[in-house]
């Protein structure tokens, strides 16, 4: 009996011991595993920290370089800017020059001046004294382009740089185009100044009027011309 | 003799069967628990060698033991201090003494069995 229940004690202790021991070594077994399973948990936390780092520096990168090219668009619009200015100012001197030229229609205000047979004609024999002839008429143009005529015409048609005034017997030819007296010739420009130059002491008109031929003269505020027909 | 081993076998077994799991911040219980059992097996063996064992003084020695040792180790948790160094120091000298006594006395047995043994080879 005595020996039975010694066992029996013993039994009881050994049994709480192994339980205990067991228990003991699967709880520090669990918590190593879960030790490992935090390993890689800190590794992918690593490895996405990492990532996002590298992220960022890219993004610091494209930011720099957006805003170099950023710098450089501006700069490439001032030029843009500072070159379509000039081509502005190109574009406006060659319509300037187009429109001098007659490649384009010009108006503005002016002189016309006009020229007139003499009515009065003493003997037929000399009335080539007192018609208009052709070097009148180029005397005046010569005059007006020297006292800065933007543009002229007679009696409506547009001289050109390379336009001619000839005499055909009682009527001037005018590149072809064929008018009897009396000529009005208009000229663009600054009204004042032309017609100063016309009126001068021994000028053109004083020439006109010692040859017998009948001016008039006398500002305009509009003068409209065409261009050349091409 | 192979009830108590086969008590072992049985407890090992089930502890791993049943997949206890304790919380981490009690893993220092089971510990504790463990050294004191631990402890008071040794002293039993010790006192089985010395011929002074006491079945009901070695069980309730073993229960008292675990559950002061919890009970310190928990005290020392509330208080912040690491008492359950002290229930592992008083264990861990109680037991290398009790294994050097056990050691003493299995060396004497071996000892007198050889003397023994040359006696009888002599007579």
């Amino acid at each position: 009996m005595k020996m039975k229940s010694k066992r029996a004690i013993l039994s009881l202790v050994l049994f709480t011991f192994g339980f205990l021991i067991a228990a003991s070594f699967q709880n520090t077994k669990a918590f190593v595993f879960e030790q490992e399973d935090v390993d890689p948990d800190w590794e992918r936390t690593f490895y996405y920290t990492q990532q996002l780092i590298d992220f960022e520096k890219q993004n610091q990168d494209l930011q720099q370089e957006i805003n170099e090219v950023r710098a450089d668009i501006l700069q490439f619009e001032n030029e843009l800017v500072s070159s379509e200015e000039e081509i502005k100012d190109t574009v406006q001197e060659k319509i300037d020059l187009q429109a001098l030229n007659g490649e384009l229609p010009i108006e503005g205000p002016g002189i016309f001046i006009t020229l007139k047979d003499q009515e009065y004609v003493p003997s037929e024999e000399s009335i080539d004294d007192y018609i208009v002839h052709d070097r009148h008429v180029q005397l005046v143009i010569n005059e007006l382009y020297s006292a800065g005529a933007e543009a002229i015409a007679i009696n409506g048609q547009r001289i050109y740089h390379d336009s001619h005034i000839v005499c055909t017997g009682p009527v001037i030819s005018v590149d072809n185009q064929q008018y009897p007296a009396p000529f009005e010739i208009e000229a663009i420009g600054n009204p004042n100044t032309l017609r100063e130059s016309m009126e001068l002491d021994r000028g053109v008109i004083d020439q006109l009027v010692n040859e017998q031929i009948e001016v008039e003269v006398g500002a305009r505020e509009q003068i409209n011309m065409n261009s050349k027909l091409r | 003799m192979w009830l108590p081993l086969l008590f072992l076998l049985l407890g090992i077994g089930l502890g791993f069967l049943t997949d206890v799991s304790v919380p981490e911040h009690f893993a220092s219980y089971l510990s504790i628990a463990i050294l004191a059992a631990l402890d008071t097996l040794i002293g039993g063996i010790k006192g089985y060698l010395n011929n002074e064992f006491d079945p009901h003084n070695f069980l309730t020695g073993f229960f008292f033991n675990i559950t002061l040792a919890v009970i310190i180790t928990f005290i020392g948790d509330q208080l912040g201090v690491d008492l359950y160094l002290a229930a592992v120091v008083a264990f861990g000298l109680r037991l290398f003494n009790n294994l050097s006594i056990i050691r003493h006395h299995l060396f004497n047995y071996y000892q007198e069995k050889r003397k023994k043994r040359i006696k009888n080879a002599g007579n």
